[in-house]
């Protein structure tokens, strides 16, 4: 288990963050999700030990870390920029935290070789010098000189960044399985909102040095505790005070004082349970394949609404169309 | 908190050790020299002054100098261009050829280039044989003043533009010049709107190092100036072999030094105004351009490969000499009897012939490491420090940079010629360390800047990784920083070793009569009451040190090293495969 207390970073006289206190289990794939500059890189580098606290500690099973250098506590990173050394072969690149543990040579080639079937890299890559590699392969050659160490803990930051769209999903999922074989405590860092729910068992938002909210992705998409969570993580619709007082006046009661933000997929265009109706104008709408997202002006304010493509036809602008939505999953702050 | 702070003794001591370096040999001769030149009886004295601006040699002089500086800035700076641009920009039909030719200013200098000139324009030279046959009534000795200084410096100083805009135009991205097509800008317009704007930082750099160059000009102006036209350096070698001008000698470095900082200040100030940020995500490769303009095709082609006659007339000469008996290079004459081997085979069979070079393979190979070395370490203290005062180290190597060679030499020939306690009571004048020294020193600021350029392009993530991986701070250094580096690394000792192998201007002051170094024994031989065996032996001496450092810019180049890491990787393949 990893626990942050009460932790504070300060860089000359700027706090980038100051009383971090987090729990990660054992085990857990948690993910430090936020934007630029929020802090998260600098959360992950105290604790892989690049930045040393000005105070509070780093609990590491029991131990504070703090005091420990970086070279002894073991844990295994894969930077965003790869890191790899650019004068080594992919082997030597494997081999080389093996070599620093002065390991024998046969278990060193064991233990490269078997990281590096894990990780899918063929023997023809092992030999190449890894400038030669795409993006991908040398992503996965920064992941398995990180886990042939098997070290306890393994960072990740921001690692898929540099690939292209397609390859960072593919490579989303085998990181995701790889984690679950290996069993291996994970801390991710990410701006990537989609990447973050998709991989994590859990969720650390971070803003401006502060941590919103922690929870599994579905907590923190559903029940977002704070106004920044709601609007960073997917997409969402700000109501105006037409729209809730025009909610209001057709039975809900929602706060007018507040802010009113709903998901566009919690939006429906048939009647449900508890749910109220909204007519509108489509006064624009954008298609991506999978479905459509329309952007309808209903009490003289825009609401975006998504719609599966299955085959029904798509909604033209100027078209009438009434919408659905359920007060309860109206999320105010 | 960044990091955490840990004293390392081992680091500790590194630190004082390259600091008390940096104090005696680079500040202290300095700050000596100045209170030798304005310090005399417990008060200042400025009759320094006078006594040089009454010396009308002395006044000429840095007359000439100043002269010779601004007029180079604009010959190499044309020159320079048009050799980058023949081999590398405009498609000149035997550009590879071209390109060789204009490199060889990199495998020799100083007093060896301007003695191989001296064969070629000089009283007994070839072209001027050839020329009065022509015009009987010229003089032989034409090729002396300032014509021929400016001619022999314009050539020999364009490695600079051969090395720094050679990178700077392959650095630039093709992708411009045809946005630029696409527009309809004409190929004149490319070059001078797109083209050279690019280049502008690294002329700024060569511009200083070439005014720098002229302004501390010493082989060219003593070999070929004549009585007219004596610049600064030679100057303070002549006065300064005497203990009553001495001081006018100190007074004259003084002022070179002062001119080069008021420069560098001025370069500097110029060049924070006017920079540009290449915004490149993906860069294009260079193709070489055409020139439309048939009749300046033809222009070009012509001034290329007249331009390449320049070039390898002197060396070729040099060659041929060097295998020619004595009678041969004394009148000229070539006839079949002419050619002999006399000359190597003396150089390989007696000590006395070979022992300038061991000499001078000694100093500059040991003056280029230990550079290197004391480089590395400072960029090190400097980059890894948080405290403001480890800058001082970067000051400290810096400022040889600013003065010109005369000027550390005499400082470090007045401040070491007694005892002095800085040096543990030893004399330093006299010795054979004080030339190592003397080449070190010079070497720092240039050693210094490539090393430190070439650290701060190394990821810092690498570093990291390595810890990460339990290497602590000297494996890092070891296995990662260094071999990333090493490029850079090789190719600054080379070009030191290389600079130092032929060196003169240094020399000159320092040297050991008993260790007399290539330079010095070159220079003797191109005296026109040179013994007619030490003129023979100085052509072989030169072939060879051509030979020499081609073999190490050939390793510097990176292809030695490239051959080793194939060689490596197809051992590893071996062991890979093999299971």
């Amino acid at each position: 288990m990893i626990e942050f207390k009460n932790v504070e970073i300060k860089y000359g006289d700027f706090t980038a963050f100051k009383n971090l206190n987090l729990t990660v289990g054992d085990g857990e794939f948690f993910t430090f999700l936020g934007p630029s500059g929020c802090g998260k890189t600098t959360a992950l580098r105290a604790l892989v030990g690049f930045l040393t606290p000005a105070a509070g500690q780093i609990i590491l099973d029991g131990k504070d870390l703090i005091r420990i250098p970086v070279e002894k506590r073991g844990i295994g990173m894969v930077f965003q920029s790869y890191a790899l050394f650019p004068t080594m072969t992919v082997y030597e690149n494997l081999a080389f935290g093996l070599k620093v543990k002065k390991m024998s040579a046969s278990e060193i080639d064991k233990k490269v070789r078997e990281a590096a079937e894990t990780i899918a890299i063929k023997d023809e890559q092992l030999v190449r010098n890894v400038s030669e590699l795409s993006g991908g392969q040398q992503q996965r050659v920064a992941l398995a000189r990180a886990i042939v160490l098997e070290p306890k803990i393994l960072c990740l930051d921001e690692p898929l960044s540099n690939l292209d769209a397609k390859l960072r999903v593919s490579l989303r999922s085998e990181l995701k399985k790889l984690q679950k074989n290996l069993g291996i405590t994970t801390l991710y860092v990410t701006h990537d909102q989609e990447e973050a729910l998709m991989l994590s068992d859990k969720i650390a938002v971070f803003n401006n040095g502060t941590v919103e909210q922690v929870g599994t992705p579905q907590e923190i998409y559903d029940h977002s505790k704070t106004e920044f969570v709601c609007d960073f993580i997917g997409d969402i619709n700000k109501l105006g005070v037409k729209v809730v007082s025009r909610l209001n006046k057709e039975g809900a009661s929602l706060d007018l004082n507040r802010h009113a933000y709903i998901r566009l997929e919690r939006i429906h265009f048939a009647p449900g349970q508890g749910c109220l109706k909204l007519s509108g104008e489509v006064i624009n709408f954008d298609y991506n394949g999978i479905m459509t997202k329309y952007h309808v002006n209903t009490c003289g304010e825009i609401v975006r609404v998504i719609k599966m493509n299955d085959g029904r036809p798509i909604y033209k602008n100027g078209e009438t169309i009434d919408m659905y939505l359920n007060p309860a999953d109206i999320m105010q702050y | 908190m960044l990091a955490k702070k840990r004293i390392s003794i081992p680091g500790l001591v590194l630190k004082i050790a390259v600091a008390w370096a940096l104090i005696a040999f680079v500040a202290y001769p300095v700050i000596s020299l100045l209170i030798q030149t304005f310090w005399h009886d417990g008060a200042i004295s400025t009759g320094v002054i006078g006594k040089v601006f009454s010396s009308a040699r002395a006044v000429q002089s840095l007359k000439n100098s100043f002269i010779l500086a601004f007029t180079l800035v604009i010959t190499v700076n044309i020159v320079g261009t048009l050799c980058v641009l023949f081999t590398e920009y405009w498609d000149i039909k035997g550009a590879k050829i071209l390109r060789l030719s204009y490199m060889t200013s990199l495998i020799y200098s100083g007093v060896v280039l301007v003695a191989g000139y001296k064969y070629v324009y000089g009283g007994t030279g070839l072209l001027t044989k050839l020329l009065l046959q022509f015009f009987p009534d010229m003089d032989p000795n034409w090729f002396v003043g300032y014509g021929a200084v400016v001619f022999v410096m314009t050539f020999s100083c364009t490695q600079n533009h051969m090395m720094f805009l050679k990178n700077a135009i392959h650095g630039l991205d093709y992708h411009t010049v045809e946005a630029a097509k696409n527009m309809g800008a004409g190929q004149a317009a490319i070059f001078f709107k797109i083209v050279i704007p690019v280049l502008k930082p690294t002329f700024f750099a060569i511009t200083i190092l070439t005014f720098l160059t002229g302004l501390g000009a010493m082989s060219a102006p003593l070999i070929v100036g004549g009585e007219d036209f004596q610049t600064i350096n030679p100057m303070i070698i002549t006065f300064s072999r005497s203990a009553y001008s001495r001081e006018v000698a100190a007074f004259l470095a003084v002022i070179l030094g002062v001119a080069t900082i008021i420069l560098l200040m001025i370069f500097s100030q110029v060049e924070k105004k006017g920079n540009y940020v290449s915004v490149s995500k993906t860069k294009a490769k260079l193709t070489k351009q055409k020139i439309n303009n048939p009749v300046l095709n033809v222009i070009a082609h012509i001034a290329a490969w007249l331009m390449f006659a320049i070039y390898m007339l002197p060396i070729i000469l040099i060659v041929i000499y060097s295998f020619c008996d004595y009678n041969t290079i004394m009148t000229g004459e070539f006839t079949p009897g002419s050619f002999t081997l006399e000359n190597y085979q003396k150089l390989f069979t007696s000590i006395g012939a070979v022992r300038p070079y061991l000499v001078s393979i000694a100093y500059s190979l040991g003056a280029a490491l230990l550079a290197a070395v004391i480089s590395i370490t400072c960029v090190r203290f400097v980059q890894k420090s948080k405290n403001k005062l480890n800058k001082l180290f970067e000051y400290g190597v810096l400022i040889p940079w600013l003065l010109p060679s005369t000027l550390i030499a005499l400082g470090m020939t007045m401040a070491y010629g007694d005892r002095n306690p800085l040096i543990f009571n030893k004399v330093l004048v006299g010795t054979t360390v004080i030339l190592l020294i003397g080449y070190v020193i010079i070497k720092l600021p240039f050693s210094y800047r490539m090393i430190r350029a070439a650290f701060f392009a190394v990821d810092d993530d690498l570093e990291d990784a390595a810890k990460c991986m339990g290497a602590g701070t000297l494996y890092t250094m070891r296995k990662i920083i260094i071999p990333v580096i090493l490029p850079a690394v090789m190719s600054v000792v080379i070009l030191n070793f290389n600079g130092l192998l032929s060196d003169y201007d240094l020399t000159a002051f320092l040297y050991h009569p008993l260790f007399q170094p290539l330079g010095i024994v070159i220079k003797a031989a191109s005296d026109e009451n040179a013994s007619i065996d030490a003129k023979c032996m100085s052509f072989v001496y030169t072939v060879v040190l051509m030979i020499l450092s081609s073999v190490a810019l050939y390793f510097g180049q990176g292809s030695g090293m490239q051959t080793i890491r194939r060689w490596k990787q197809k051992r590893l393949e071996k062991k890979v495969f093999r299971k």
